[in-house]
C-alpha cells in the first residue's frame, strides 16, 4: 500500500510539476544590487528581518551574493532592520 | 584612482545650520585630494531601529573619485566628530569586473546602453527596477496563489485516494 502511495504522488508530480522559480534579477539584466534600493531589498526579507534563503526568492547563486551584500549594508545604515518582532 | 561611496548619518537634533556645516565640512577633506563626483542628501528619515535612542537620522551619500588615503581621513573625522551616529564607505565597482559579467549578457542588450559606463548610472539602473517592482509583486502574488492552488489539490488527491484503496483491500 505504501508503495501505491508513492508512485501516485510521483505520477501526481508528473502532471502538476511545481513551478520554476527564475532569478528575477537576471531576467531584469540587473548587474549590480544598489544598497540604498530599499523598496527592492524589502521584498527579499522575511518577516523578522532574515535574508530570504534562494530556495524561497528562487534568486540564482550571483544575484543572492550581490543581494545579501546589499541587505547587510543597508542594515548597517539603519534602512533595514536586523530583527523585527 | 578608485571610486567610493561614503555615506553618513547626522544626529536629527542639531540645527540646520550646523547640519550644513558639518556636510560642508567633510565635502572639503574630499575635495582637497579627490573628486567630488555627487553628493545625495534624503533629509531626515525613519531609522530601522534606534540609534543612540535617535530615531531618526539626516541620511548624505558622496560618491567621489580618489586615493585611498581620502577615505581614511574622512573616517577619521567621522570618528572625531560626536553628530555623526553611523557612516559606511564602499568601493564601488571596477569596470573591468563589469565587463565580465557584460559577456553573458546576450548581444541585443550589450549595444543598448552606451551610457552604462558612467558612475552615476548605478541609480537609474535602480530605478528601472523600482517601476518595474509592481509588475514584479502582482507576478509574486499571482505565483503564490497557483502554488496554494496546487498544494490544495495535492492535499484533496491524497484524501480521495486513501478510502479507494481500502475498498480494494475489502474486496
Amino acid at each position: 500500500m505504501a508503495r501505491e502511495q508513492r508512485t501516485e504522488r510521483s505520477s501526481f508530480r508528473r502532471y502538476f510539476p511545481p513551478k520554476r522559480k527564475v532569478c528575477r534579477f537576471c531576467q531584469r539584466n540587473v548587474r549590480d544590487i544598489d544598497y540604498k534600493n530599499v523598496d527592492i531589498l524589502k521584498r527579499y526579507i522575511l518577516e523578522r528581518g532574515k535574508i530570504s534563503p534562494r530556495r524561497v526568492s528562487g534568486t540564482c547563486s550571483y544575484h543572492q551574493r550581490r543581494l545579501s551584500t546589499a541587505i547587510k549594508r543597508a542594515r548597517i545604515l539603519a534602512l533595514l532592520p536586523f530583527l523585527e518582532d | 584612482m578608485t571610486q567610493y561611496e561614503t555615506a553618513f548619518l547626522i544626529s536629527p537634533n542639531l540645527e540646520e545650520e550646523a547640519i550644513e556645516k558639518v556636510i560642508s565640512q567633510m565635502a572639503e577633506v574630499v575635495k582637497k585630494k579627490g573628486k567630488l563626483i555627487n553628493e545625495d542628501r534624503w533629509g531626515k528619515k525613519k531609522l530601522a531601529y534606534p540609534i543612540q535612542k535617535f530615531e531618526e537620522a539626516f541620511y548624505v551619500f558622496f560618491l567621489y573619485e580618489a586615493d585611498p588615503a581620502v577615505p581614511f581621513e574622512l573616517e577619521r573625522q567621522f570618528k572625531q566628530t560626536e553628530a555623526i551616529l553611523r557612516y559606511l564607505t564602499i568601493k564601488k565597482e571596477t569596470k573591468e569586473k563589469m565587463k565580465r559579467k557584460e559577456k553573458e549578457v546576450p548581444e541585443e542588450e550589450k549595444s543598448l546602453p552606451a551610457s552604462e559606463e558612467k558612475p552615476t548610472e548605478g541609480e537609474d539602473v535602480g530605478g528601472d527596477v523600482e517601476e518595474e517592482a509592481v509588475e514584479k509583486k502582482k507576478k509574486d502574488e499571482e505565483a503564490d496563489e497557483k502554488e496554494e492552488a496546487v498544494e490544495k489539490e495535492e492535499k484533496v488527491d491524497e484524501e480521495v485516494s486513501l478510502p479507494e484503496e481500502k475498498e480494494k483491500e475489502e474486496d
